[in-house]
């Protein structure tokens, strides 16, 4: 890859529009960029000759407080979105890590998967309507301002997760939710030998939380210090009389997992949760690479094990996150030496792929990141993928070679 | 013709197979009022014979139009310029329940209530609930991605599809997941009214049946003290899990019919459903019924069990039906608007009624905004169909000019496609056909929907 040559930042999406264009008929390569949170995920670009910022298209387009409603422009920071719908009581569980930086339309593109999706829907499915910029210059809208919309093919969830090659989002209207009213934090060591079974009285809780994590490692990002090796962070979230029977049901369901002792965190309970998140993206430079695996929630603690597992036959060290609801697994691997990571992880790489063909890299910056299977193997459609790629973007002005199956 | 015939009964078999004009005419309508003969009907049992079925339809130049129970409002099952009609009847089973990861493998000819009955005893159900769900298909309600009552709180079909089976337009078979990395195709194929590919099968997600559920009826005194409560409750951050509304029309002749057990001396009902938490599902249902009594609800009543609970919704979901008793027949709108505009909305309803002298009903999701007000009139009297015309065309206008959209659940179809250019620019649609020019670059799979007359075409699309 060559250093982009030129950086634009384009103000609305008429100027987008016409720089794109611009680029496409020039045969240009553009590199879209948001808020750079997430530059550890996909290849890099085969060329690029700009850089797209969407950071000058910012800003709520509309906040249609009484309807659950709001439009926002994609180069937005999801910290200010989620602020400004708190302190109307309202909100999105977007969940992505270093929110302030993060922006609503990179979070989309990369289809970013958090947390309390198992509780409250995918972020796919808050979206009401998009604005798009094609590599063309044409600017096409899709769905609406309402909440149920089934006028046309349904273009803007297409977009979530397309990772900047089909276009470049310039607005997302979304429905938001009402605030829980409350949220409390659970912390508790955890043990190697209750592991198991305090993933499985997690998963099969009546009062499902809002979210379940099993750690091991990530001290720094999470904690600022070293402590024991595993912790479970569970958060509710709901009104008080829910939370009180939650408490209670947690607590007894913890206990008979031989959990020693929770502690609860009501202040700053949501910091807490958002510590957890933003480690997802903890990368500690050219030493080490994060991997995000999606088994079924009742396989992934064992799938943790065995990745550890796995990690230790290469000799590097790992480091895991488990979403006992949701079954993701957020794996780091890492050396103290960058030169030693290197000479391993491709050998790694390849062997986690041929057990779990679907890791896809999230964080790490490491220069054989081209080499890596970044997205893990090519999915059944992959031709299909391609077809559409080309049809809307024939000239592969926008992100070249980002994508999966080198789209 | 006699060659389609031959290849499709050598294919499959003369059962699965019809040709004679008597079955024929079966399947050249839908719940819309326009129809189009097929050239042939075909059953298939498999995806194998989906394929063979997609392979000869092309080999013989005969668009392929796929259709479940033919319950659509729109058209969209209907053959509009002739072709093959694929029919789901015989491919109509749950394949696989898999408890533990909450989720079913199902064929596209399934009825939709007939999975929640069968994952019931599992502690599990199928939440995307239209109203005509005791005979409406899955393949069906994927293609329209079909609504319902309970889609306030669950979202629509699309949020409930994990992974699809497709035939695409030669026959071929591919799979999406939305767990696949890469473009949610899945998300694309769900609501493309069977114009992009044919669902050979589906894995859905199934939910938790709640621990409580809570149903109540709110009586008003006029219609705009109901929809100003509808939006006054979403406007307070309370989300139910569902909130329905019915005007006297719809009431009277549902009492009539069924003896749900509604008030019949108010102007309009409000039928709320808060399930979940026992906890929050009282405390819920307190704070909607203090802002109906706000805006000036007459009475409050709470179903006390299992069968008021059914009797009541019995009666919401056989509304349409018993309009039958006001006159011979009644055409549906299917608009939304933001929440925040429903009393406009309804105004608006109200007046383009009233001035092309047609009586209506209105039955509808207020919770997500989704209107469908039913326009009664008597087919054999062609004024009473232009005034019909006329009426529910401007009931879509007065939706476009609120904010809102010519569908909310039923689809574009056949009926709707024109609209299509007053919601969207020639830009915005020719981006939708992108993707049609890769699904179905030679326009075979149900020809003459969604998109505008004209405007399909790759040559037009393109930019």
């Amino acid at each position: 890859m060559n250093a982009a040559q030129e950086r634009v930042t384009p103000e609305n999406a008429q100027a987008l529009s016409e720089m794109l264009s611009r680029c496409d008929r020039a045969g240009q390569k553009v590199l879209v960029v948001g808020g750079g949170t997430l530059g550890g995920m996909g290849y890099p670009p085969e060329h690029c000759d700009v850089a797209l910022a969407t950071s000058g298209i910012t800003g709520v387009v509309s906040n249609e407080r009484a309807d659950l409603t709001i439009a926002v422009r994609a180069g937005t920071p999801i910290q200010s979105i989620t602020t400004l719908l708190a302190s109307q009581g309202q909100f999105i569980p977007f969940d992505a890590p270093q929110a302030q930086y993060a922006t609503l339309g990179g979070t989309l593109a990369a289809g970013w998967l958090g947390p309390r999706r198992h509780r409250y829907g995918r972020l796919r499915d808050f979206l009401l309507g998009t604005t798009i910029v094609l590599a063309d210059g044409t600017i096409a809208r899709a769905g609406g301002m309402v909440v149920k919309n089934v006028a046309g093919y349904d273009m803007s969830r297409l977009y979530v997760g397309s990772f900047g090659t089909l276009g470049v989002l310039v607005q997302a209207n979304l429905k938001t939710l009402p605030s829980p009213p409350q949220a409390r934090v659970f912390l508790a060591p955890l043990p190697e030998r209750t592991r198991a079974r305090a993933c499985a009285q997690l998963a099969a809780l009546n009062v499902v939380p809002a979210a379940a994590f099993c750690i091991d490692g990530f001290h720094h990002a999470i904690d600022g210090d070293e402590g024991p090796d595993g912790r479970i962070l569970t958060m509710l979230e709901g009104s008080d009389a829910l939370l009180e029977r939650a408490t209670l049901e947690l607590r007894s369901a913890l206990g008979r997992a031989g959990v020693p002792h929770t502690r609860v965190v009501d202040a700053g309970a949501r910091e807490a949760f958002e510590r957890v998140v933003d480690s997802y993206l903890a990368s500690l430079g050219e030493r080490s690479v994060t991997y995000r695996l999606f088994p079924f929630a009742q396989d992934s603690e064992g799938c943790a094990r065995d990745l550890c597992d796995l990690a230790r036959g290469f000799k590097l060290r790992s480091e895991t996150i488990v979403d006992v609801l949701n079954g993701d697994v957020v794996l780091r691997v890492s050396e103290l030496d960058a030169h030693a990571f290197a000479a391993k992880i491709e050998a790694f790489d390849d062997a986690l792929h041929e057990t779990h063909p679907r890791a896809r890299v999230v964080a790490g910056k490491h220069p054989q990141r081209a080499y890596l299977r970044v997205w893990g193997c090519d999915p059944p459609a992959i031709d299909r993928m391609r077809a559409l790629k080309n049809r809307f973007d024939p000239n592969r002005t926008l992100n070249p070679g980002c994508f999966v199956g080198g789209i | 013709m006699d060659v389609l015939r031959e290849r499709l009964v050598e294919a499959l078999g003369s059962d699965a197979v019809k040709t004679a004009p008597e079955d024929l005419a079966v399947y050249a309508f839908d719940a819309y009022t326009d129809g189009g003969l097929p050239s042939a009907v075909v059953l298939p049992r498999s995806t194998k014979e989906i394929s063979a079925i997609v392979k000869i339809a092309r080999d013989c130049g005969e668009p392929i139009v796929a259709r479940g129970a033919g319950t659509g409002l729109c058209g969209g099952a209907v053959p509009a310029v002739g072709g093959v009609v694929l029919s789901f009847a015989r491919m109509n089973r749950v394949l696989e329940l898999d408890e533990r990861n909450r989720r079913a493998r199902v064929q596209p000819g399934l009825i939709n209530q007939e999975l929640s009955r069968q994952t019931a005893s599992s502690g599990l159900f199928y939440a995307p609930d239209p109203s005509s769900q005791r005979i409406a298909t899955i393949g069906g309600n994927i293609a329209t991605n079909a609504g319902g009552p309970l889609c306030l709180s669950y979202g629509t079909t699309v949020n409930h599809v994990l992974a699809l089976e497709i035939v695409d337009q030669t026959g071929e078979v591919f799979t999406t997941s939305i767990d696949d990395v890469g473009y949610d195709l899945t998300a694309a194929l769900v609501g493309s009214e069977g114009t992009l590919g044919i669902v050979s099968a589906a894995w859905l997600r199934l939910m938790t049946l709640p621990e409580a559920v809570h149903v109540s009826v709110a009586a008003f005194g006029d219609i705009d003290s109901a929809s100003e409560a509808v939006s006054a409750i979403i406007a307070a951050g309370i989300l139910p899990t569902a909130l329905e509304m019915m005007d006297a029309v719809i009431t009277q002749a549902v009492e009539a019919a069924f003896h749900a057990g509604y008030p019949t001396d108010a102007a309009a009902l409000l039928l709320v459903e808060n399930a979940g938490f026992e906890e929050d599902v009282a405390a819920a249902e307190a704070a909607t019924h203090a802002i109906a009594l706000q805006h000036g609800a007459r009475s409050w009543r709470s179903a006390r069990d299992r069968a008021e609970r059914e009797a009541l919704w019995a009666g919401r979901k056989g509304a349409a039906g018993a309009t039958g008793r006001i006159a011979p027949n009644y055409y549906t709108q299917d608009v939304c608007v933001p929440r925040s505009k429903l009393p406009q909305a309804l105004r608006c309803v109200e007046d383009a009624a009233r001035e092309h002298r047609i009586t209506v009903g209105n039955v509808f999701h207020a919770g997500d905004g989704n209107l469908h007000p039913l326009l009664m009139y008597d087919k054999r009297e062609r004024e009473q169909v232009a005034a019909v015309i006329e009426t529910g065309n401007a009931i879509l206008q007065s939706a476009i000019d609120l904010g809102g959209t010519i569908s909310g659940e039923h689809g574009i179809g056949w009926e709707k496609r024109e609209a299509m250019t007053r919601v969207y620019s020639t830009a915005d649609l020719a981006t939708m056909g992108r993707v049609r020019d890769v699904f179905d670059p030679a326009r075979m799979l149900n020809p003459e929907k969604i998109f505008p007359a004209g405007t399909a075409c790759p040559e037009v699309a393109a930019p």
